[in-house]
């Protein structure tokens, strides 16, 4: 027999002044199954949950009802004081009469009435509650991170200093990503290098840091606190535990003219290689479609040369199945190919470069050591023109998006020319100079104030060459006329884009893209490092294009989501999830299609010696968030959700 | 004169988007008619057609069905999978015979508590005009009265 | 040789090399004008089969018949072009598995009866495309345009006049090949989501809860009009259903076995129009 307390909360006037609680309280006192109902002025107080208390213990309540201000803000604070008093807390719901009700109506017979009607489905709901407890789900302390780039780096150390173990994946031979490649960086100008390698190396070092480089992700299963992991090693063709790294290999391997990834085409490598002087792990790998070894079976000189024998041509790919309990994506991004804008150029004329090209140039480990000079004929360019949104902010030609970097790394890049290159004059064609940031501002005004940057604000329509210079069109819209630049060299300010395999990669780990292939979040202001499947968490450009700042900060978020998971031995969760009635549910499968986070499985159920009987729908309690989606999917009225069950939600309408 | 008709409503809503904008409503102190009674689910894509059916049979004479914008759900898409259920049912309800005026849907955000109220005015208003749903409270005395031999 | 001969000469066949266990097909029924499904195990059985156009009823829902499958003999059934779009989203729903059926398949041309080619449901892709085509293009049915221009209100007293007369005998769930769940909403009383007695209330409950259960999934083979004792027109609900996801989502139920279920997909740009 249903006895209930019914709590109704004065909250001062806010809800007396337009709602009759005496009237109400008799008035559902009535009720069946109301054991007790009293009024209060402020029942969120101290003295007023120790009444609630007392009232559960002395008339042995079997459920609460306190009608007062939303469940917003007090739902937690009433189902705490009902634990306290030994009733399970989820046997407690609350009756909106504040915000829904008396904060809104101005008639107090109306509102009255209303208030009456709000509690009495409750009534009738929570009669139909039944006790739940917190899911608990084991938690492997073990994170993955996916990308050995800054965010990714920066993930690791944070996780790894808390004292969890990491396997930081990169498949790359070297970690570093794209910051590896930067000059300087903005707004500071300090040396990426300098900031980036001492973390490379500290990621490598660090004791709870388990590094996989040249190495892929295979395959993800599970769910939060439980994933398996299948990591492809590729096969370096060189032994990492012996390789010293004293780079004897690469100055002997006789194939060199390889154009260099990592200086974007504009410096040279081997066959056997790393891809730049600073790369961690320091052990080279072999390009097995340029070595002449793998290609006609002849050469083996890197091997021959090698002090220590670490050269064995017959490593083939390993396997790694790791156990991880959270993960982070920080895969990064890739610079879109300025190809489809034939009018600037790009791939026609040598001098005519990406914004990451000038970064390799401008870097003093470079293909130039750090000298501007032109690709054509190594002449130090007296004019540069950098065309900004070279792609970005182009539905015709390029994305729909702002890239967000590339105003202020054009600023920087003008800057360094200026400071290199005295003299050098420098022109910027931009849509919008897009400096929000700290710091950012004050660094496009220093271009241009201090080192006489000048900017032009309109597209450019043509880049042609002429008597060995670069001829640029473009408008001036603020002067309402075109111009016309005789230049040495041209920079595109290119998009950042998703990853050529981005999308893939969403499937095989089980998260979700949008258009562009960059991962989404779960929420975009609440829960912006966290993607929709839990436990896996997005850092840097893969979520969306971002400066270092920026992709550090999101790291560290992650690293703090991360340790937040692994600081429990057992991870609890709301216990609102779906289960199903194996007995009557039907098989077709319509809830597993339904279900936004894939918590669906099929179940075989199996007769005592192993047969297949039926095959049915089983809810992983781990993986399911509560939406209830399958629940109204259901024909045969199988499953049902805990908290809003089937039962709650008839007695809650029925009793309106 | 007789008293103005006062409609009975249901609102069956989610509690990240429709119910915050109906608190938001509240805490802003806007003002709207008290006809509605709202029912909180975790997602519109738990509202079942069933609960418009007995809200009906409650005696309710319009019922009200509310999420987040799509886009916006907090449970990613339970509001894309409402959206096609709705589109069916209203199709099935229209062939029945239940006028579509006496039931509406929206997407009401957390933030448009503004939203919210003037809803819930021309939607108690529209109804005001419609008169109860006699058609279908015939029906539900029909459950009470005597079988006919 | 006639059609019947044609395919009892058949049905023998796949018989007698054991191909299959069992054909599903077309046997004398109580009356001259009916006819009953008939289960034919031995090549003798196929006898007594009947092809006519009288042959009408959608045979597919025999096919998940408690343990029918389970041994994963292939099974033999006659089927109409409706019944082939049966078996995909008998199979898309994972009841059965289309490999595992033989569909020996017939059609109405005219007045003739005529074979139509294929043997698995994969077979009738080109058929069942070319049915979603001339869907739209149906000879449209008087009573149902009737009851399209009615009023609200009229069609409301239309619809309770007619579910008035269900007695819920449940035939129109029984005769539905996509009935198969194997405890119906309506039987779950926890909580009681449809009224089970046959007050109007209740007809009116169950009738339309049925058919949203098979908005998408109905094929309109009419097998449940014509199972229904007091001739409520079932098949108009249904229609109306199919006409709205066709027009809606482009969505015509029993294309494939991997065609997604209506109700349990989505588009992020599906229309939206009446949402406020």
């Amino acid at each position: 027999m249903a006895k209930i307390g019914v709590f109704i909360c004065h909250c001062g006037e806010n809800v007396a002044a337009k709602i009759d609680c005496t009237q109400l309280t008799a008035a559902i006192g009535e009720h069946p199954g109301v054991a007790v109902s009293v009024e209060y002025k402020y029942f969120c107080s101290d003295p007023g949950q120790e009444s609630v208390k007392k009232a559960i213990r002395e008339h042995g309540l079997t459920g609460v009802v306190v009608a007062a201000c939303s469940p917003r803000m007090h739902e937690a604070t009433f189902r705490n004081a009902c634990a306290e008093a030994g009733l399970n807390p989820y046997l407690c719901e609350i009756a909106n009469i504040r915000e829904h009700c008396s904060w809104v109506h101005t008639d107090k017979d109306m509102a009255t009435i209303k208030a009456l009607e709000i509690t009495r489905s409750l009534v009738e709901k929570v009669k139909r509650n039944n006790e739940l407890r917190p899911i608990e789900v084991p938690v492997t302390r073990r994170a993955l991170v996916i990308g050995g780039g800054i965010a990714g780096i920066q993930a690791a150390l944070d996780i790894a200093n808390a004292g969890h173990e990491v396997v930081l994946v990169e498949r790359e031979a070297s970690l570093g990503g794209h910051m590896a490649q930067l000059s300087e960086t903005f707004p500071t100008l300090d040396c990426s290098q300098c900031i980036m390698t001492p973390r490379m190396v500290e990621a490598a070092r660090h004791p709870k840091i388990r590094l996989l480089t040249y190495a892929e992700i295979e395959r993800v299963e599970g769910y939060i606190g439980n994933f398996k992991v299948k990591v492809r090693m590729k096969s370096r063709s060189v032994d990492m535990k012996k390789c010293t790294g004293c780079g004897d290999c690469m100055l002997k391997c006789p194939v060199k003219k390889i154009s260099s990834e990592f200086d974007c085409g504009l410096g040279k490598r081997a066959a056997i290689y790393t891809p730049f002087a600073q790369s961690v792990p320091n052990i080279p790998v072999i390009d097995k479609k340029r070595c002449t070894y793998f290609k006609n079976g002849k050469c083996q000189i890197c091997s021959k040369s090698c002090p220590i024998n670490a050269i064995d041509f017959t490593i083939e790919d390993e396997f790694l199945d790791i156990e991880i309990g959270a993960i982070v994506v920080a895969t990064g991004f890739q610079i879109q190919n300025t190809a489809m804008y034939g009018e600037y150029g790009y791939g026609k004329y040598a001098d005519v470069i990406t914004g990451l090209q000038f970064e390799r140039l401008a870097s003093a480990s470079g293909p130039t050591s750090g000298k501007i000079l032109r690709p054509s004929d190594n002449s130090e360019p007296q004019t540069v023109v950098f065309i900004q949104c070279a792609g970005s902010r182009d539905p015709s030609k390029g994305v729909r998006y702002c890239s967000k970097i590339c105003c202020m790394y054009t600023a920087k890049h003008a800057m360094l020319y200026a400071h290199k290159v005295h003299g050098g004059k420098t022109h910027i064609f931009y849509m919008d100079i897009r400096a929000g940031g700290k710091g950012y501002d004050e660094f496009t005004r220093r271009a241009i104030e201090e080192d006489e940057a000048s900017y032009v604000r309109g597209r450019v329509s043509k880049v042609w060459q002429e008597n060995g210079r670069l001829m640029v069109r473009g408008v001036d819209t603020l002067l309402g006329r075109p111009v016309e630049v005789a230049a040495d060299m041209v920079v595109l300010a290119t998009a950042i884009i998703a990853q050529p395999d981005a999308k893939e990669f969403a499937k095989t780990v089980g998260i979700g893209y949008d258009e562009y292939g960059f991962y989404n979040e779960a929420h975009l202001k609440l829960r912006p490092v966290e993607s929709s499947t839990a436990g896996i968490y997005l850092a840097g450009c893969c979520q969306s294009p971002k400066d270092i700042p920026d992709s550090v900060a999101q790291a560290s978020a992650t690293a703090s989501k991360v340790l937040a998971l692994f600081s429990k031995e057992q991870l609890e969760r709301e216990p609102v999830v779906a289960s199903n009635n194996e007995a009557t549910c039907a098989g077709c499968w319509g809830c597993v299609l339904a279900c936004p986070y894939g918590a669906i499985e099929q179940k075989d159920i199996l007769d005592r010696s192993g047969r297949l009987i039926k095959r049915v729908a089983s809810v992983n309690p781990g993986l399911c968030q509560g939406c209830g989606t399958c629940v109204t999917f259901c024909r045969s009225n199988s499953i049902d959700l805990a908290g809003f069950t089937e039962r709650q939600i008839f007695a809650e309408v029925m009793g309106l | 004169m007789s008293e103005p008709f006062e409609p009975k409503i249901v609102a069956f809503v989610c509690t990240y988007c429709t119910y915050a904008g109906a608190d938001l409503a509240g805490t802003s102190r806007l003002k709207y008619a008290p006809n509605v009674r709202i029912v909180r689910l975790p997602c519109t894509g738990r509202i079942s057609p069933m609960f418009i059916l007995k809200a009906l049979q409650k005696g309710a004479d319009g019922v009200l069905v509310s999420g987040c914008h799509p886009g916006d759900c907090h449970f990613t898409h339970g509001n894309y999978h409402a959206r096609r259920r709705w589109t069916v049912f209203r199709a099935l309800l229209e062939f029945t015979g239940i006028p579509l005026e006496r039931v509406k849907f929206s997407w009401i955000s957390a933030a448009e508590g503004v939203k919210f109220a003037e809803f819930i005015n021309t939607i108690t208003e529209d109804i005001r005009k419609q008169g109860p749903f006699d058609q279908y409270k015939q029906l539900i005395r029909d459950t009470e009265s005597p079988a006919t031999l | 040789m006639s059609i019947v001969e044609q395919y009892r000469t058949k049905v023998k066949e796949l018989l007698s090399s054991g191909q299959v266990k069992m054909v599903i097909g077309y046997g004398a029924g109580t009356t001259p004008d009916r006819r009953r499904p008939l289960f034919m195990r031995s090549p003798e059985d196929a006898d007594k089969m009947l092809l006519d156009n009288a042959c009408i009823a959608n045979l597919s829902g025999y096919l998940v018949s408690e343990g029918l499958l389970s041994d994963e003999k292939r099974v033999a059934i006659m089927l109409r072009p409706e019944g082939v779009r049966s078996i995909n989203i008998l199979a898309a729903e994972s009841q059965l598995k289309a490999e595992q059926i033989v569909i020996v398949g017939f059609d109405t041309a005219g007045e003739e009866l005529r074979a139509i080619e294929g043997s698995e449901a994969k077979d009738f892709c080109a058929l069942i495309d070319s049915l979603k085509e001339s869907a739209p293009l149906q000879a449209p049915d008087p009573l149902f345009e009737r009851i399209v221009q009615m009023s609200p209100q009229e069609r409301f007293n239309y619809w309770q006049e007619e579910f008035s007369k269900c007695i819920k005998c449940y035939a129109c769930r029984q005769s539905c090949p996509m009935c198969y769940c194997r405890r119906c909403i309506v039987d779950s009383n926890q909580p009681q989501w449809i009224n089970t007695s046959s007050h109007t209330l209740g007809n009116f409950e169950w009738n339309i809860v049925r058919a949203f259960h098979l908005a998408g999934r109905c094929v309109a083979c009419g097998n449940c009009d014509r199972s229904c004792p007091v001739n409520i027109p079932l098949r108009f609900i249904n229609r109306r259903m199919g006409m709205e996801v066709l027009e809606v989502f482009d969505h015509f139920p029993g294309m494939s076995e991997s065609q997604e279920p209506v109700l349990a997909s989505f588009k992020k740009d599906d229309p939206e129009t009446f949402i406020l």
